[in-house]
């Protein structure tokens, strides 16, 4: 379609900076549905130089009326002219729609849906977790129907926006060439126009995108904080940054409408102003006798008729700045690279962890301190390794790199002597279950819940697994058993049941490693004694990892790693680490302290 | 709208002068061309006239446009602080369970649509109502044969746009409720994700993503299937160049048998077109009108919902205790009682825990002394006065609180810590600081206690913002505090600051503590052990101990859960 723009005669027309690459990115997004998009613009372009040309029968017609005496043969010939390019247009046009009255639509919402679920499941889950769940979710269910539902319709109506005046004033050209010039030099200002405008709007908009953000962040603030504030005695007007905010954003706004506001009017208003010049240049023309009235008329019947398009071209920006940020947000999270795959693949047959002096930063945190650093230790087959240390010593982040959420930047890290890069990822999932500390229960029945962990299970085994996990019990007491959908019931499942089914999925799924993180660490005394039974059928005869936080579960540790900064700053079992008198020691000096406080007694 | 519907209607109306020049301007080109058909042209007062109305179409448009948006922002700013005000004298308990996030999502999404309704869509209305009213009587003026034309060709379009639109309820419906679906379904697949990775090998959640995506297309391609003729139809008719090709070739044929001027005829061409442009806006109007009502009535909704009534003649409280006569409260919905008949009393300076399962109604009787709720039976007394008979400054007065979640605001903590206490200065704000052993941990911070919580170098853990949310409390130094033991502490260092910085500020005050863990509890002067909602034991340690019920067993489980070790085994070789 950028033939048919620029062969219309007037390069200035060719679009405002951005909107070919718009096209390119819509047709890279439509992926299978591209040719059928690329052909819908294409007849879209056709059917505007059909409706361009319709508006240039006017000069003749007009003409042959008001000759002396009138032709009325060549006035009703050049009306045929016109009805046969206004039934063009409008062949034209049905066919350019189909995409958008079809099923193709809907194709390229699903494929573009499905390619990013796919991504998902591929990406590095390290990327994922940096990513805010709204922010995927968003990209996902609203940025794919905002981009994906106007991209027919929205570029038809640029397309004919540009390229029906376009036509008109090549036709023009033949009736009266300084007229023509007059309306390529006026018209073709509303681009320029419109691109300052865009230009002073993308400032604009930045600087109350910041304003809009700041508000938001102080009211989810003042809400999430009203206790807080309601305690304090700072609600309402006394609320002194939500105040602030909403001061702050009123300014922004009326400033960015006074330095916003007349170029916008100024570029819906141009047509108009457009006219009227052409309207006095065309009367100084016919007084001096260059120009025949018929032509001034015709002239004025086709100028009329862009007011509509090209006003509606500055508000349609807005969907398309719309459209554009949205692509860029679905192109990102497309464009994540999954890890890579070293090969020969392996498979491996023991189920030994080792970590190979391994050091590791977080994407983005290039700057900082690495979150691990020469981490070295063996996890024999079958053993017990607790990982403890004060928060944000790298607990967490040693398991992640186990699991591959991320590859380490240095060192390896070995599951049976095989490298985890070496591994493909299902082969690698299978190897290892974990259980976190927020239990996630999809929206299924209990039944589903636990046997996804292995489609192929038969409800006896799921119920086994169950019983070892201690949920049998409270499962066989609900309404429905087993077949109970977790949503129906959503509160009245408690923090320790969620994680004794999440437990029975583990058991059921019968990993060889598994990882716990600190799966207690929320419950109540009841509940946890209920899940600690669950977990000691669990990590049977399993290589553990555990990430402790109260020592004394882990005092039969094979090996406990005591981590800080990073680093494993002293390992052995529980009685070494007492002896030695170090880190550990304080650690849980400390904690017995604290286990026997009585409140009342100061320090 | 109610506060700035003035505004609103003089820009509408402003919008549809503005609509009514521009017409005149259209005219005053036919005009012009009349002029020029004399045999003695003077065409110039219609270009002039032309011009002005053109100049005053923009001024008018202008002005619209610049009220109506100035009349957004001020009812943006003004509903925000109207719904600030209001939540602030709300039962907290309406809050908790409306969720923070939904509640923020009326003051900041429901609000800005309202915004956008005000500012873009007035102007329009009032431009897209008197447009197609003002061309039609223009017409009718000119030319009443080539008006019904026009008219006849417009219907056609209407029609066939209605018949496209013929299910359209029913169908948005669908939409509506499949994109609900497919928007949950996208926020179960990305938060799961790390369990689905572990656990599914993507047969089973992401069959339920596909599901999702399989109906929307269903009901998309449907709804697109059952318009697309008819919409195609409407699109096509409401163009300019049906309206054109029928005005032209009526308009020959009554200019040739001369019941026609040309320049009327040149006007009906100018004018035409207009009253099916200008209704193309007001059809996609209906979209962000439906969008604003829905939003409008969240808006209202929360409005509407009753502050606690505040007492007529208030009362102060006399000292420091606290007193539950014969309580009763349900949940609002709910059949069963939270609290049934609980009475007890917490004299000045002594330490009451409440204790029992999760679920039994320990933080409902913590959350009705500051009323987050109205109980439904009995009464909560403050320094012996019923906590419905003070006003909200004054029981807040009284009472401190430390929730397990502690919250801190995007700020300095030297400004957390200070708040409700703005007049602190920052030797109070340190010495409360080091009562609450977190002094040394923020003097570590990059800022100090410049640092602005949960930025760059000051992400604190658990413990560290309980105890920071512990030293606003010491430093608001109220007689009462009432106290949510953390259920889980982040790591055994901060453990034990914790509980010093906790036993600093009960001393010498009325506390009412809930006990998750019960290492808490031994000291207590009493103990209340909840159990369904009502009070099941009563006493000290030793005494409930001795008893042999509840407590007993609760003491024991915790001893027991104390006691776990991850299983014990015969070491393999283990690397030293």
């Amino acid at each position: 379609m950028n033939a048919a723009t620029t062969s219309a005669s007037s390069p200035s027309l060719a679009g405002p900076p951005g909107l070919r690459q718009t096209f390119a990115r819509m047709l890279r997004v439509a992926g299978a549905q591209g040719p059928a998009l690329r052909r819908s613009l294409w007849l879209s372009a056709a059917a505007a130089a059909a409706q361009g040309l319709a508006f240039a029968c006017f000069y003749p017609l007009l003409a042959a009326v008001l000759r002396d005496p009138p032709d009325t043969a060549a006035a009703w010939r050049w009306l045929a002219a016109l009805g046969a390019c206004a039934l063009a247009d409008w062949v034209l046009r049905w066919q350019a729609h189909g995409f958008d009255y079809s099923h193709r639509l809907g194709d390229v919402t699903h494929d573009l849906r499905v390619r990013l679920g796919e991504q998902l499941r591929r990406m590095p889950l390290e990327a994922l977790h940096r990513r805010r769940t709204g922010e995927l979710s968003a990209v996902l269910a609203g940025n794919v129907d905002e981009v994906v539902t106007p991209m027919g319709a929205v570029s038809a109506i640029i397309l004919r926006s540009l390229i029906v005046p376009a036509v008109a004033v090549a036709a023009t050209l033949f009736v009266d060439w300084r007229l023509a010039l007059a309306m390529m030099v006026l018209f073709p200002l509303a681009l320029p126009l419109h691109r300052a405008r865009r230009r002073t709007a993308a400032r604009t908009m930045h600087d109350l995108a910041a304003a809009h953000a700041r508000t938001a962040a102080e009211l989810v603030e003042y809400v999430q904080g009203l206790p807080v504030l309601r305690a304090a005695r700072c609600t309402g007007t006394r609320a002194a940054r939500l105040q602030d905010a909403l001061a702050g954003l009123r300014t922004m706004q009326e400033d960015a409408q006074a330095r916003d506001m007349r170029p916008t009017l100024l570029t819906a208003s141009l047509v108009e102003i457009g006219l009227v010049v052409v309207l006095a240049l065309g009367v100084w023309r016919v007084l001096g006798g260059g120009l025949d009235v018929a032509a001034l008329a015709a002239l004025l019947v086709v100028v009329v008729r862009f007011a509509e398009p090209l006003s509606m071209l500055s508000g349609l920006s807005a969907v398309f700045d719309h459209m554009e940020a949205g692509f860029a947000q679905i192109e990102q999270v497309l464009a994540i690279p999954p890890l890579p795959m070293s090969s020969p693949p392996a498979v491996p047959q023991a189920f030994g962890v080792r970590f190979d002096d391994v050091d590791f930063r977080y994407a983005g945190q290039e700057a900082g301190e690495p979150a691990l650093r020469g981490i070295d230790c063996h996890l024999p087959p079958r053993s017990l390794t607790a990982l403890v240390g004060p928060s944000g010593s790298g607990k967490t982040t040693v398991t992640r790199l186990l699991m591959r959420h991320a590859d380490p930047q240095r060192g390896r890290v070995l599951i049976g002597g095989a490298d985890v890069r070496a591994i493909a990822p299902a082969t690698l999932n299978a190897l290892i279950s974990v259980v976190f500390q927020d239990v996630y229960l999809f929206d299924d029945s209990i039944l589903a819940n636990i046997r996804m962990a292995r489609p192929g299970a038969t409800d006896e085994e799921v119920e086994a697994a169950a019983r070892a996990a201690h949920c049998h019990e409270f499962i066989a007491r609900l309404p429905d058993g087993y077949r109970t959908r977790v949503g129906d019931i959503g509160g009245r499942l408690s923090g320790g049941e969620c994680q004794r089914i999440s437990i029975a999925r583990a058991l059921l799924k019968d990993a060889p490693i598994v990882v716990l993180d600190e799966p207690t660490a929320a419950l109540d005394s009841e509940s946890e004694v209920a899940v600690q039974q669950a977990i000691d059928a669990l990590v049977r005869d399993r290589t553990v990892i555990v990430i402790a936080h109260r020592l004394s579960t882990v005092v039969g540790a094979d090996q406990i790693l005591v981590l800080d900064d990073g680093r494993i700053v002293e390992r052995g079992t529980h009685a070494e680490l007492i002896a030695a008198d170090g880190r550990y020691q304080a650690m849980w000096q400390a904690q017995q302290q604290a286990k026997s406080w009585h409140p009342g007694q100061a320090d | 709208m109610r506060p700035v519907i003035g505004r609103v209607r003089l820009a509408m109306g402003l919008a549809a002068l503005g609509a009514a020049a521009g017409l005149g301007a259209i005219a005053a080109l036919a005009l012009t061309i009349d002029a020029l058909l004399d045999p003695a042209p003077r065409p110039w007062p219609w270009v002039g006239l032309a011009a002005a109305l053109t100049v005053a179409a923009f001024v008018l448009r202008a002005l619209a446009a610049r009220i109506s948006h100035f009349a957004a922002f001020a009812l943006e700013a003004h509903l925000r602080t109207e719904l600030a005000a209001h939540l602030a004298g709300l039962p907290l308990g309406h809050l908790v369970d409306q969720g923070s996030g939904a509640l923020a999502k009326v003051m900041q999404d429901d609000v800005n649509n309202l915004h956008a309704f005000v500012a873009d869509s007035t102007p329009l209305l009032g431009r897209g109502t008197a447009a197609p009213l003002l061309t039609l009587a223009l017409l009718l003026f000119i030319d009443w044969r080539l008006a019904l034309v026009a008219l006849g060709v417009l219907a056609l379009g209407a029609a066939a746009i209605r018949l496209a639109l013929r299910d359209h309820v029913d169908l948005q419906r669908r939409y509506d409720a499949e994109c609900e679906r497919i928007h949950n379904a996208v926020v179960e697949f990305v938060q799961a994700m790390p369990v689905v990775r572990s656990f599914d090998d993507g047969s089973s959640s992401f069959s339920r993503y596909q599901a999702a995506l399989d109906g929307f297309h269903a009901v998309l391609s449907r709804w697109l299937a059952a318009s697309a003729t008819s919409a195609r139809l409407g699109i096509v008719l409401l163009g300019p160049l049906p309206t054109l090709l029928a005005l032209s070739a009526c308009g020959l044929w009554w200019v040739q048998d001369g019941s026609l001027g040309f320049a009327a005829w040149i006007a009906v061409l100018l004018l035409g077109t207009g009253m099916a442009e200008s209704l193309m806006p007001l059809m996609w109007l209906t979209h962000f009108i439906r969008k604003a009502d829905a939003s409008a009535r969240r808006i209202q909704a929360l409005l509407a919902v009753p502050a606690l009534a505040l007492p007529e003649r208030p009362q102060q409280p006399m000292d420091a205790s606290v007193r539950f006569d014969d309580v009763g409260f349900a949940y609002a919905g709910r059949a069963d009682a939270a609290l049934d008949g609980v009475s007890f009393e917490a004299p000045s300076g002594s330490v009451t825990a409440l204790v029992g399962p999760s679920g039994a109604g320990k933080s409902t009787v913590a959350k009705l002394i500051p009323r987050f709720w109205d109980v439904t039976r009995g009464a909560v007394y403050v320094g012996g006065a019923d906590v419905r008979e003070m006003t909200p400054d004054a029981l807040l007065g009284q009472v401190a609180f430390v929730f397990q979640d502690s919250f801190l605001f995007h700020d300095s903590i030297a400004d957390n810590i200070r708040l409700g206490r703005p007049d602190a200065d920052q030797a109070a704000i340190e010495a409360a600081a080091r009562a609450a052993q977190a002094h040394d941990f923020i003097l570590a911070l990059p800022q100090g206690y410049a640092s602005v919580a949960g930025e760059r170098g000051a992400r604190l853990s658990g413990g560290q913002r309980q105890r920071i949310a512990i030293a606003r409390a010491i430093l608001l130094d109220r007689p009462i505090v009432v106290l949510d033991e953390a259920t889980a502490f982040a790591d055994p260092e901060n453990e034990a600051a914790l509980v010093a910085a906790l036993a600093h500020l009960m001393r010498g005050r009325t506390v009412i503590v809930i006990a998750h863990r019960l290492a808490t509890v031994r000291d207590a002067d009493q103990i209340l052990v909840f159990d369904r909602g009502r009070i099941a034991e009563r006493g000290r340690h030793a005494e409930l101990l001795a008893a042999g019920g509840v407590y007993a067993r609760l003491w024991h489980s915790h001893e027991r859960a104390q006691g776990w070790q991850l299983r014990q085994r015969t070491a393999m070789e283990i690397p030293a």
